[in-house]
């Protein structure tokens, strides 16, 4: 009876800790911060040229994400500097601007919504090789992707999101 | 009456709101590097003491690297909101305007009447000076381009912006693509930091520098004392408590004092403060040495005094005469 319940016991106990990697993958699949960003050099005057990476359970997904996560990174984080360019600011500098316009960005960031107005260009072929990882409960594709830069910061500008050099003056 | 209460408070509140602090002219000037070692300097003696400094309009005319990077600046800069100063128009302005103060009479054969001071401040002028330098080199078969743009704070002589790094090297893009990509390439940096300068004006007031000297006909110097609210103090600290009172967060420093002068730097002055008719108005130095001379013309000083301006950001007040 004694080892009916250890036994019991130890799986309850594995069980718990393969829970809580999942939660955690959950968290860092739907983290907002998780942003992997390779610059690829000096994009065209206004644009942004870098490879970004996105998780999901499913290829296509992982993809949709990226491109997300494309933009919130021009938008709340910035670009850093590599391959001859320069790093880029945020253009929100505003270090809680995701939850000051939290209404504002979930429409912008809902799937199909007006985040891809800023994507001009990506490999949106299903990447292959090491753009395409299987990792434990899903895929991280990365994709390199060009973005608007100057027309995302003009337009977040002109909604009273982002604040313009000249503000004031 | 609760109408005419509340169209009052809207109407103050869209003043408040409509209120704009002077914006400060930019403008690109070639590093004085750059043009001295391109060959486009010219010698001075003066105090027997040789001189080498930039000639900005033989550089204008001839380099065309140079004009491509100021014209692909401005024109970001322009989208930003900040249209840069021409330097090249703005010489030729300055040469235009002093032949025509030159030539210009009245019907009565009046001249215009200019100080040596006048001519001396017939300069290209901007508040903030964004001071480039590059360099286009060569390893081996590739190019590559040097870069380095500072943002200058004209009257403070602080950085208040930069960005300088080396592009990548390429072996088919020609210089001046390579410049190009340069100056794409740096700008959002600069203008991040360019917008951490003005954040920190609006938060913390604009900073100038203001100096107190005294004409030979004044009354008194900067040592002597005065019974100023009900307690002998000296000029200097007198001048130290208004500043207290009227600066941001009382913040300001005075860098040298004499009987004959006062030097105050890092004075940081409001942006804007309450007119007469209760509009918020747009200050800069030369306002805010204003008022500190409506004080002096006051007892127990009762002294006129000329308020000289440099610009947005710098005045001087001359104790004596107007």
């Amino acid at each position: 009876m004694r080892q009916i319940f250890l036994v019991l016991l130890s799986l309850l106990v594995v069980a718990g800790a393969d829970a809580q990697s999942r939660k955690e993958r959950k968290v860092l699949f739907g983290s907002s911060y998780n942003y992997e960003i390779a610059v690829l050099g000096v994009g065209q005057d206004g644009t942004k040229v870098f490879k970004v990476w996105g998780y999901a359970k499913k290829v296509d997904d992982a993809i949709v994400q990226a491109k997300k996560n494309a933009v919130a990174a021009c938008i709340f984080r910035g670009i850093p500097g590599g391959n001859g360019a320069a790093p880029t600011p945020a253009i929100c500098r505003d270090a809680n601007a995701e939850e000051t316009h939290a209404d504002y960005f979930s429409g912008f960031f809902e799937t199909g919504g007006k985040y891809l107005k800023y994507v001009n260009l990506t490999t949106d072929a299903i990447p292959s090789g090491q753009d395409r990882l299987k990792v434990k409960g899903g895929y991280k594709v990365g994709i390199a992707i060009q973005v608007l830069y100057d027309n995302l910061r003009r337009d977040l500008e002109a909604d009273g999101i982002a604040r313009r050099l000249d503000a004031g003056f | 009456m609760k109408k005419i209460v509340l169209s009052i408070a809207a109407i103050s509140l869209s003043l408040a709101v409509l209120a704009q602090a002077k914006k400060p002219t930019i403008m690109v000037v070639p590093s004085d590097v750059y043009c001295i070692s391109n060959g486009y300097s010219q010698q001075f003696v003066a105090s027997g003491v040789e001189q080498t400094l930039p000639d900005y309009k033989k550089m204008m005319q001839s380099d065309r690297n140079m004009r491509l990077a100021i014209t692909k600046l401005a024109a970001i800069m322009a989208d930003r909101g900040f249209p840069l100063k021409d330097l090249e128009q703005e010489l030729k302005n300055l040469e235009q305007e002093a032949a025509e103060a030159a030539a210009l009479q009245g019907k009565e054969g009046g001249e215009i009447v200019e100080s040596p001071i006048d001519k001396l401040k017939r300069t290209a002028k901007a508040d903030i000076i964004l001071d480039l330098d590059f360099n286009i080199q060569k390893r081996g078969p590739q190019n590559y381009v040097t870069f380095n743009l500072r943002g200058l704070d004209a009257y403070t002589a602080k950085q208040v912006a930069g960005a300088a790094g080396t592009g990548q090297p390429s072996t088919s893009a020609a210089p001046e693509l390579l410049l190009e990509e340069a100056v794409i390439s740096y700008i959002d940096e600069f203008n991040g930091r360019l917008q951490t300068f003005f954040d920190d004006m609006f938060k913390n007031g604009r900073e100038i520098k203001l100096q107190l000297k005294r004409f030979n006909s004044a009354s008194f110097d900067f040592e002597d004392e005065f019974d100023y609210e009900g307690d002998v103090k000296g000029f200097g600290d007198i001048v130290d408590e208004w500043l207290d009172k009227n600066c941001v967060q009382g913040r300001f420093n005075r860098v040298d004092g004499s009987g004959n002068m006062l030097k105050y730097e890092q004075v940081r002055i409001p942006m804007f403060k309450e007119s007469s008719s209760g509009r918020q108005v747009a200050i800069d130095a030369r306002v805010f040495a204003n008022d500190l001379r409506s004080v002096l013309r006051k007892p127990p000083f009762s002294v006129d005094c000329k308020v000289y301006q440099r610009g947005l950001g710098e005045a001087w007040i001359v104790v004596g005469e107007k």
